[in-house]
């Protein structure tokens, strides 16, 4: 039961943590290696937050904030005059991430900082005690999962953005501002990113670094869903459970590669992953 | 005034090294339909998204009612009232009839107003608007993509082979609808096509593109058939 | 085989003018290097070894992002695997010649395992430059994941230290740093400059030209990378033997990020550029880190960016190009295929069926292609003619049906191996290699005839003389020293016809050779062909619109129409038939 339950959360703050980079990939095509540094930023805003005497929650919406605009100041004068060379897109923006970085370094310095958690204690679940923060988790990545379904179903922004990523010449000629489409793309999955630090922070140590191990995880993650929200949660679902049962059975140092090894093997083997066709 | 509306000047433009325009000059008058022919490869598709601002102009000029549009963006071009129905990849074929047209829409307050234009051609397309534009047939794909560009109420409508691989029953309605568009509202509509029976029988003027240049143009009449074929060269 | 050739040209001399000032630059860097130690303290000797090892790994992510293309963050994985190999026999099982010796090969032959492993799994038929990176992400974090879980025999996070290392001294390690990364650097200069570098840069600027050309991109990739890997892997022998420690870091993905920031610095695709980069960054960082860590981290990132935004070439960038002094190859004649005396079919298709999921592209396609023919292949828009060719030319599509070349089934065979069954194709926009001259384009279409070497460049080509023709006819032969990139589009249709011809194939494919070419243009291209079918028994399929230009040169024409081929047979039956003139006047319908 507790395996079961771990799994679950597992997958829920994978998912987390890659839906930002995801958002980003499926309508822009790049991969935005500066998401570490926005899942670092994210957390940095809660401690930030949290000194100002503010409670730790009005840090979500801090993030939020924060992410989006860096997002939109990185779309313009990074991602968007490398459109076209979509490799050197990724050096530019895991350049981008090492400035972000040592700024962060440089005004709070190398130690691991500890902001409150949103929500401390245990629940019983079916009698057995669980973290009720990680349950949390597991509600937020389903509210979040559904928020992105209705957003691209029931949304302007989201028909636009699903026009833009199945034939952006077409948007282009029925007069759509596909650079605008970017840009919006660009700062929502900046601004989730962040949030997704915030999330992070009763998990995971806060430190300048934080973001770089969730980078390569949510970066497969994403190589295996391609635009698909539910490939998406089937691979955090998949390969969550993987990561338990290896973490759990042979070694939790280990287990922190297996997302990353399993998709490398599943893109060699099935380069569509789980995206449909 | 004159009723010169969108007047092609040596229009120069391609793709990588290659000048597929060679210097085009055309010109769509007030209320006509013109029937633009030629073989593949010749250029036609070409001119159609230069105009339209989806490729860069390397030399010449376009202007519409005077005014030079060069340069423009596909959205400005559409705000100006000039419709356009592209050929290659036309519909986003994972998406349903509704949202292929609200696409065309800056906002989904005059969806209602658009759809009874639509429904004044086409009524068939508003019964299934939820179905998804893929499963359409091909001729039932080209009827919804004039009525993208006809739901806007253009002055202006650029078409590129909306005939190309349908029936003749469907090639016989988009004639009436484009023949009554004109009648109604007096727009002035360029078709870019290979059917030649079509073209003539729905123009009143025809021009034909060899190499990236209009070679020949002419008033339809009893006499063009023959004409153009030649200049097809069969 | 018709590859002999008539007249043996020369071998261009090693060292030209430029080789020799290089040279010299060489015997005065490796004098500082062997002088240096009298004039450095033991702390900047320690660094800068540190540096010039660091400036061979930089070296080898230049081979193989800035020459061949392949953006790699895991070559740390190797430089790790390589020190981690050293440190662990030392420690395990201790000092001693033969446990050095022992350190040495195994530094070398592991990581050479683990990349050559990597490579395959990188490097496939339609793997994309992404997924190859992303590899060389994984690698790394498994490998130093690994580290990390090994415990006591690994070291863990603190890394191996102490284990016996051989004593040499600073001021040695320095120099034996110094010289390999001269030997090292004047190699992979002269290499990225022969013949075999070519193929590097035209796997980089056009992978599916080069498979066309019949070479084996793939595998000259997963050659490449189990090379550099062996490479890096002796890197890290040296960097356990003069750092007297390991740490999990250098076999990580931090690290390995880090070398292509050397390398972008420097400036990509220059050898000299990222080695100077890696030693400047790195010696000025172990100054500065000090006072100042983070800021110069910081700097160091920005200046990275600015430079990917604004400076794709880095600082090499800043220096001028240098003009090509290159002399024009002499070319030489060999003989043409000669005419294949055989009646029976080249090319052979029965029940071809091509579908993308319902949409069917083409079905039912029959045809029998023999020596000598000319086939034009009309048809409007959207019949299927270009996939048509493509199925010809590459038996890994999913088909249904079977396509027989010269007797052999090309099902499941990738694009070089059906080049190799004698199949050339052209495509529809010249596809040629735009950082090269005219001579490297056609010398790359001899690769597969003429094995490329390593050492230095022929100075003349071999071409069979329809090739010859077409390069006199265009006036390209007096081009050869020229870019590619100057070229006109005519002139660039004709060097990739040459190219393919180049190749001595059996049946050639052209789609739409003459389109965009002036009326001249046409007609050379036209005599060409002409020629190389009724003279020379080669077979072509030719797609075409103009009809014009298809009733001059070919005996047969074929029209597909809708994915089917609706009629086959001689041109003037075919160009005046009521269904032909239907089809082009749009009154054709099923």
């Amino acid at each position: 039961m507790a395996l079961l339950l771990d799994i679950a959360t597992t997958a829920a703050l994978l998912f987390i943590v890659s839906a930002g980079l995801f958002v980003i990939f499926g309508v822009l095509k790049i991969i935005n290696f500066a998401h570490a540094a926005w899942l670092t930023i994210g957390a940095y805003t809660t401690v930030v937050a949290t000194k100002m005497g503010l409670s730790p929650w009005l840090s979500l919406p801090l993030a939020v904030l924060v992410g989006g605009l860096l997002g939109a100041v990185t779309e313009i004068a990074i991602v968007r005059p490398l459109y076209r060379r979509s490799l050197d897109a990724i050096l530019a923006t895991w350049g981008l991430g090492v400035v972000i970085v040592q700024v962060i370094t440089l005004t709070f310095g190398r130690d691991m900082q500890m902001p409150p958690a949103l929500i401390t204690g245990t629940v019983d679940v079916l009698g057995l005690p669980y973290s009720s923060y990680r349950l949390f988790l597991l509600v937020a990545a389903v509210i979040m999962a559904l928020a992105f379904v209705l957003v691209l179903e029931r949304t302007r922004l989201g028909l636009n953005a699903q026009a833009v990523i199945m034939n952006e010449t077409l948007a282009r000629a029925l007069g759509i501002n596909t650079s605008r489409v970017r840009l919006v793309t660009f700062m929502l999955g900046s601004a989730i990113a962040a949030l997704a630090g915030v999330l992070l922070t009763p998990l995971s140590s806060v430190d300048p670094t934080m973001g770089i191990s969730w980078l390569i995880g949510a970066f497969m993650l994403v190589m295996v869903s391609g635009t698909s929200v539910t490939a998406l949660a089937l691979a955090c679902l998949c390969f969550g459970a993987a990561q338990v049962l290896v973490s759990t059975w042979i070694s939790p140092i280990l287990g922190s590669v297996t997302v990353a090894v399993l998709c490398a093997v599943m893109l060699r083997l099935h380069p569509k992953g789980f995206a449909r066709g | 005034m004159t009723d010169d509306r969108l007047v092609i000047e040596a229009l120069t433009s391609g793709y990588g090294e290659t000048d597929i325009l060679q210097g085009a000059t055309l010109t769509l008058r007030r209320g006509e339909i013109l029937a633009l022919m030629g073989r593949n490869g010749m250029g036609k598709t070409t001119l159609l998204k230069t105009v339209m601002g989806l490729i860069p102009t390397r030399g010449g000029r376009v202007s519409l009612d005077g005014v030079p549009i060069n340069g423009k963006p596909p959205a400005w071009l559409l705000a100006q009232g000039v419709g356009y129905a592209p050929q290659e990849l036309p519909l986003f074929q994972d998406l349903s009839i509704r949202d292929n047209l609200r696409l065309a829409l800056r906002g989904d307050r005059d969806l209602a107003t658009a759809l009874k234009i639509v429904e004044r051609n086409f009524p068939f397309l508003l019964e299934r608007l939820d179905q998804l534009a893929g499963t359409l047939s091909g001729g039932e794909q080209k009827m919804l993509i004039l009525s993208r560009a006809l739901m806007t109420e253009p002055d202006i409508l650029l078409i590129d082979e909306i005939s190309e691989g349908i029936q003749p029953s469907v090639v016989q309605r988009i004639e009436t609808a484009l023949k009554a568009e004109r009648e109604q509202r007096g727009v002035s509509i360029l078709v870019v096509e290979q059917n030649l029976g079509f073209a003539l029988g729905v123009a009143d003027r025809w021009a034909v593109m060899k190499l990236g240049q209009i070679v020949d143009e002419g008033a339809c009449d009893a006499a063009s058939r023959e004409t153009v074929l030649k200049h097809l060269s069969i | 085989m018709a590859d002999r050739v008539h007249s043996s040209p020369k071998r261009g001399r090693l060292l030209t003018r430029h080789g020799t000032g290089l040279a010299l630059l060489g015997l005065l860097t490796l004098a500082l290097v062997l002088l240096g130690p009298l004039f450095l303290d033991r702390f900047t000797q320690n660094v800068l070894t540190r540096s010039m090892i660091y400036a061979m790994m930089a070296i080898t992510v230049d081979l193989l992002w800035g020459y061949t293309g392949i953006l790699t963050f895991g070559q740390s994985a190797f430089f790790g695997a390589g020190a981690y190999a050293t440190a662990l026999i030392l420690t395990h099982v201790g000092g001693g010649a033969q446990n050095f010796a022992l350190a040495l090969v195994l530094s070398v032959i592991l990581p050479m395992a683990l990349a050559a492993l990597v490579g395959w799994l990188s490097f496939y038929h339609k793997s994309t430059p992404l997924y190859a990176s992303v590899i060389s992400l994984v690698v790394p974090i498994v490998l130093s994941q690994a580290i990390f879980a090994g415990g006591s025999f690994t070291g863990s996070s603190s890394g191996l230290v102490g284990y016996p290392v051989m004593k040499l001294g600073a001021a040695n390690y320095f120099r034996l740093a110094g010289v390999a990364l001269i030997l090292f650097a004047g190699l992979a200069w002269i290499i990225v400059r022969s013949d075999a570098g070519r193929v590097l840069i035209a796997i980089r600027d056009n992978p599916l030209r080069a498979a066309y050309l019949g070479i084996r991109t793939q595998r000259v990739q997963i050659i490449l990378m189990t090379v550099l890997g062996g490479v890096a892997g002796l890197c890290g022998f040296l960097y356990a033997n003069a750092g007297r420690i390991v740490a999990p870091e250098i076999a990580g993905f931090g690290f390995g990020t880090q070398m292509i920031v050397w390398t972008a610095l420097g400036g990509r695709a220059s050898i000299f550029g990222p080695a100077l980069g890696a030693i400047g960054i790195d010696y000025l960082g172990a100054q500065l880190s000090g006072s100042m860590p983070y800021v110069w981290q910081l700097i160091i990132g920005v200046l990275f960016v600015v430079m990917i935004l604004f400076m794709p070439r880095g600082l090499a960038g800043l220096l001028p190009r240098r003009q090509r002094t290159a002399a024009a190859p002499t070319l030489a004649t060999l003989p043409d295929r000669p005419q294949e005396s055989s009646k029976d079919a080249l090319l052979s298709v029965t029940g071809l069926r091509k579908a993308y999921g319902n949409f069917v592209v083409l079905d039912g396609i029959e045809l029998e292609v023999r020596p000598g023919e000319l086939i034009s292949v009309v048809g409007p828009n959207g019949a299927g003619k270009t996939t048509f060719l493509r199925c010809l030319s590459d038996g890994t599509e999913t088909i249904q049906g079977t396509i027989t070349l010269a007797g052999q089934n090309i099902a499941g065979r990738p694009p070089e191996d059906v080049v190799a069954l004698g199949i050339g194709r052209k495509f529809q926009v010249a596809s040629v290699f735009e950082s090269m001259t005219v001579a490297e384009c056609l010398r790359l279409a001899r690769a597969t005839h003429e094995r490329p070497t390593l050492w230095n460049r022929a100075s003349g080509i071999h071409l069979p003389s329809a090739a010859l023709d077409i390069l006199a006819l265009t006036g390209l032969d007096k081009k050869l020293a020229e870019p590619v990139s100057g070229l006109s589009h005519g002139m660039r249709q004709s060097l990739e016809l040459a190219m393919v011809v180049a190749m001595l194939p059996r049946l050639i494919l052209l789609d739409e050779p003459t389109a965009g070419l002036t009326k001249a243009e046409r007609t050379l291209i036209g005599e060409v062909l002409k020629r190389l079918t009724q003279e020379l028994g080669y077979a072509a399929i030719l797609i075409e619109h103009d009809l014009d230009f298809v009733k001059e040169i070919s005996q047969r024409i074929v029209v597909l129409h809708q994915g089917r081929l609706v009629m086959d047979g001689p041109v003037e039956e075919v160009v005046n038939s009521e269904l032909v003139r239907s089809i082009y006047s749009g009154m054709a319908h099923d």
